[in-house]
């Protein structure tokens, strides 16, 4: 009985001490107890705040409305790119089970009469949780079907997709350009998702901002599935403006047409039926042209032949077409990304030099003064070999002065002007004078016309001689300095000289318009829905060249000779232009192709550039035919139709003849 | 001396039978009713769009609450001579039930077999298996005369845990596993054993978790779910949403809570397995830190009267049972809350009275009521007034 007497400890454990332990056990606890309570103080007071708004966030879902892309119309409205409504299927994946994922693929697959390996595909590549468009366009009865049946297609909406249409087709195609998904630089440079549309090339890509619009959205109340439970907000998305082109489409479609048929007068007197490509280096390649407002440098038409569709990259293409369309480089637009030798087009620079400056032929006292153009030049280098230059008329023109040297295209003549300026470097003349006078028409700087990937040309000067040499490119001589040939070769537009047919043309516009060089542009204006003027391309001169009024007469007069004087080297391009005839100026152009320093295969790069109505210019064309030939013979008739298209009305536009092969 | 000294402390404990602890009762049903309320709030609108009566969930926890009351009450009265006499039969009874769920018999769910279908009632022998093991440890670790806490009698403990223990992690329940070893340890260290022992337990039990990495036993969605608590970076899509969006419900409750019935991410169904494993979420975003702080005061309270039940126990046993019980809900409620604040890793433990579950609640009240009657039946403190 003793031992069961009531112990000391009231809970009789023997000697360990179980309230210590219960105590110690309490205090553990209620440590936890604590630490929870500092957390829910943490999420609940220190963060609640940020939950709350990822609360928000939630139940909010987003679907954007995208905005119709805006019209490219030339300057009386017509259309060159459009968009007509459609519709097609989207997925959002975020509303589609997991599990009823592979069955909705079955489903669509049978519906669109897609094969289900190739939706599966899209699904993967638009990622989980994507909401994607995964056909093309629907036809609206099909998609009746769809939505009575809306229930076997979870997550699967019918929306609008407008398409985009090109009406004229080829017409303009280049300078249009045309629209896709971005490439991962676009990405980059941009805040635009994969799936957008943006333009790629043209207007489309220049004034993608404008043509964009801002899509709309549609904010609905979702839950957990994604169920729609209410409408929160909807904005409906403005629709892109309407770019109004300073170009005229018939003016395009006339330029484009000439020039197709300048290409085939080239391909005549070679191989009617032949195809440019690496093994046959001399078939003529392709025709460019600018057409050109002097008054203000807005383009009527600009085109590089053969050239493309831009609704191809709506419709698709096959890879082979594609191939077949990069090899022919139609997606580039030539007459700002192609880059040639001017040839004797160039040497107007040379006739203002002259003018301006008085700068004549050694011993010739005025632009008056005759000077005898025997068609051998001997000039001696510094050391004292002789060199020989040779006219492109063998025989020479006999006795000329500045304005029957342009207009019969002497060659020695201007040659005597560079060495006059070679003779007097340092001293009398800026060794640069002649480049000078080249970039103040705008030669070997871009124009900023308002399309992208312009070119800027080359205008060479001692200093990118030497800068040359220093990288050894290859494109000049290793040994020697930059010498009074190469400026010889330089005011004929020869050597390293390289321009634009946009260039050329602004320059010409310039040097007859009193020297205004005005920034070229081919969109005039873009408009909003409602009419509103959005942007306005204002008549912004690059630069302002002095020139006397005499120059401008001057040059005028002989640009007309070019085409009418009885010497002219356009006189038998022209010959059935019609009545305004004697309103036409211009001046020819044949440039020879030399590849390091030894003349190529002689394939001559054929130029014009026209100037009309030459009393008080409105018009100037530019016109090459890359491996043309003479410049007389194929580009002067080409332009003439394109002239007398813009004087004389379509009516007035006689067949495409060869002129007289003339430089 | 004895028998004098004795009846008069027997007549007092008699009397004093009939009196409860209301620091257990009320916030047992303050919770309990509370579970109920929030169960509404988190299953009435699910329910609504499945087309079925949105107060389903609501209905049935009530009536089990009802039931668990009486299950309370009844527990709440028995003696401990009884509760060792049948710690056995339960103990052998419960490993039955537990082999017989990993047979045919049992039914899986959600990629693990836990539950015996009878009739309309899904048995759960893991949660029957908890009540058997503070039993059934209670019984071991209460000592004859021997000093101290022998190894054998530890030995004896350890392989009464990690018989159940193993059977659960089978189903697979990483969960439950857990709170027999927790229970295990409370109980041993209440039951003296040494800081050697102890050292040695929890070294054993730090083995055992690497091994089971090691050896490739755990189920992929275990290491997934582990796996995305140790990476929050990783996607909402992945297993970590849920714990996401349980972080969202209860941070966005703020201090006050948006009020029940207005909580969007209840409302909206965000929190997945609401008003199950998460329905802590729904108290902290419609009731917010105010209510959150209330119901963790309650268990708080609930842990201090076991505990408290346990050092003024009439016996060793009683006090072990006290201690075990207080070990469970701890667990559970450490465990779990800290599974929807994210502080520890999902593992799949209810919240005791509040989330939705039958058996769970039972349970959950038969450990309560038991704990309750080693309260009701001790020994008055020196000084206590009679009657009291």
């Amino acid at each position: 009985m003793a031992d069961e007497a009531p112990q000391p400890d009231p809970a009789g454990v023997g000697d360990v001490k179980p309230g210590l332990r219960i105590g110690t056990l309490a205090i553990v606890f209620l440590g936890a107890f604590v630490v929870l309570t500092l957390r829910l103080w943490n999420l609940q007071l220190t963060a609640a705040d940020t939950y709350q708004e990822l609360a928000a966030e939630n139940q909010i879902k987003i679907v954007q409305t995208p905005a119709p892309r805006g019209e490219i119309v030339d300057r009386n409205g017509r259309l060159l790119a459009g968009t007509r409504p459609a519709l097609s299927v989207v997925v959002d994946r975020s509303l589609i089970p997991v599990e009823a994922e592979e069955d909705l693929i079955q489903r669509l697959s049978a519906f669109l009469n897609v094969p289900a390996a190739e939706l599966r595909e899209q699904f993967d590549d638009a990622g989980s949780g994507a909401r994607f468009s995964v056909a093309g366009e629907v036809p609206e009865a099909q998609t009746l079907f769809l939505v009575e049946r809306r229930e076997q297609f979870p997550g699967v909406s019918v929306e609008p997709d407008p398409v985009r249409v090109y009406p004229q087709g080829v017409v303009g195609g280049q300078f249009v350009g045309y629209i896709g998904r971005p490439t991962e630089a676009d990405l980059e440079l941009a805040d635009i998702d994969p799936t957008d549309t943006i333009g790629k090339a043209g207007v489309e890509r220049e004034y993608d901002s404008y043509l964009q619009g801002s899509p709309g959205f549609i904010k609905y109340r979702i839950d957990a599935n994604g169920s729609v439970l209410g409408l929160l907000g909807e904005q409906e998305p403005s629709p892109g403006g309407t770019v109004h082109l300073s170009v005229d489409v018939d003016v395009q479609a006339q330029l484009e047409q000439s020039l197709t048929e300048g290409l085939q007068l080239a391909r005549d007197s070679y191989d009617p039926d032949c195809a440019p490509s690496p093994e046959d280096p001399k078939c003529p390649i392709r025709a460019v042209g600018v057409v050109m407002d002097v008054t203000d440098g807005s383009i009527l038409g600009m085109a590089s032949v053969p050239g493309y569709d831009p609704s191809i990259f709506v419709d698709g293409l096959s890879e082979a077409e594609w191939q077949q369309l990069l090899n022919t480089a139609v997606f580039n637009n030539f007459a700002i990304q192609g880059v040639y030798a001017p040839a004797s087009t160039f040497k107007t620079i040379a006739y203002v030099m002259a003018l301006e400056e008085g700068i004549f032929p050694a011993d010739v006292q005025s632009d008056a003064g005759a000077y005898f153009c025997d068609g051998l030049l001997e000039f001696r280098f510094q050391d004292g070999s002789p060199q020989l230059y040779r006219d492109w008329l063998s025989d020479g023109h006999g006795p000329v002065d500045l304005h029957s040297a342009l207009q019969t295209s002497c060659d020695l003549y201007f040659w005597e002007v560079a060495l006059r300026v070679w003779a007097g470097r340092g001293d009398q003349y800026d060794e640069a004078l002649l480049q000078e006078w080249a970039r103040d028409f705008g030669f070997g700087s871009r124009t900023g016309i308002d399309l992208p990937f312009e070119q800027r040309g080359l205008i060479p000067d001692r200093q990118w001689f030497e800068e040359q040499q220093a990288e050894g490119s290859g494109r000049v001589r290793a040994e020697g300095g930059w010498s009074g040939g190469d400026l010889m070769n330089t005011v004929i537009g020869q050597g390293d000289v390289l321009v634009t047919p946009l260039q050329l043309a602004s320059a010409y516009a310039a040097m007859v318009n009193g020297g205004t060089l005005w920034q070229p542009h081919v969109v005039d204006r873009v408009t909003d829905a409602d009419g509103n003027v959005l942007f306005e391309a204002s008549a912004e001169p690059i630069n302002e060249v002095e020139l006397s009024e005499r120059t401008v007469d001057l040059i005028r007069q002989d640009l007309q000779g070019v085409v009418n004087g009885p010497a002219g080297t356009a006189r038998s391009a022209f010959v059935d232009f019609g009545p305004l005839q004697p309103l036409v100026g211009g001046k020819t152009g044949t440039a020879e192709v030399i590849k390091s320093n030894v003349v190529a295969e002689q394939v001559d790069t054929a130029w014009f550039v026209g100037v009309a109505p030459i009393n008080d210019p409105q018009y100037v064309v530019a016109v090459v035919v890359e491996r043309g030939g003479s410049g007389g013979r194929v580009a002067a008739p080409t332009a003439r139709q394109v002239l007398q298209f813009l004087l004389q009305g379509p009516e007035a536009v006689t067949p495409i003849a060869a002129g007289e092969e003339a430089d | 001396m004895a028998i004098a000294a004795r009846s008069p402390v027997g007549l007092v404990q008699r009397e004093r039978a009939l009196r409860p602890d209301l620091f257990i009762v009320i916030p047992y049903v303050l919770l309990s009713g509370l579970g109920v309320l929030m169960i509404y709030s988190a299953s009435a609108r699910r329910l609504e769009t499945l087309g079925v009566d949105p107060g389903a969930s609501m209905k049935r926890q009530a009536l089990f609450v009802v039931i668990g009351i009486v299950v309370f009450i009844v527990a709440s009265m028995l003696e401990t001579r009884f509760l060792r006499l049948v710690a056995p039969m339960l103990y052998v009874g419960s490993l039955a039930a537990l082999i017989l769920v990993l047979t045919g018999l049992g039914k899986f769910n959600q990629g693990s077999q836990r539950w015996i279908p009878i009739g309309p009632i899904q048995l759960q022998p893991s949660e029957i298996a908890k009540i058997a093991v503070i039993l059934a440890l209670a019984a071991v670790l209460t000592p004859g005369n021997e000093e101290g806490l022998r190894w054998h009698r530890v030995a004896r403990a350890i392989a009464l845990v990690a018989v159940p223990a193993y059977l659960i992690f089978r189903q697979p329940d990483l969960g439950t596993m857990l709170v027999f070893g927790f229970i295990a340890v409370v109980m041993l260290f209440v039951a003296g054993t040494t800081w050697r022992q102890l050292g040695f337990l929890v070294v054993t039990a730090v083995v055992g978790t690497v091994a089971l990495f090691q050896l490739n036993v755990l189920k992929d969605y275990q290491v997934t779910r582990l796996q995305a608590f140790l990476d929050p970076t990783a996607s909402l899509a992945n297993a970590n949403y849920n714990q996401a969006q349980s972080q969202i419900a209860i941070g966005s409750g703020g201090f006050l809570g948006k009020g029940v019935f207005n909580g969007t991410q209840t409302n909206l169904q965000f929190v997945p397995e609401q008003s199950t494993d998460f329905i802590f979420t729904a108290i902290g975003e419609q009731l917010g830190f105010v209510g959150g702080v209330v119901v963790l005061g309650l268990f708080a309270v609930l842990v201090w009267r076991l505990l408290m039940s346990a050092a003024v126990a009439g016996d060793r046993f009683g006090q072990l049972v006290a201690v075990g019980v207080a070990a469970l809900l701890s667990f559970h409620v450490f465990v779990n809350v800290g599974m929807t604040v994210r502080l520890l890793p999902v593992t799949g433990l209810p919240l005791p009275f509040l989330s939705l579950g039958g058996t769970a609640f039972l349970v959950m009240s038969l450990a309560l009521g038991l704990a309750h009657s080693v309260w009701m039946h001790r020994p008055p403190m020196p000084g206590e007034r009679r009657g009291l």
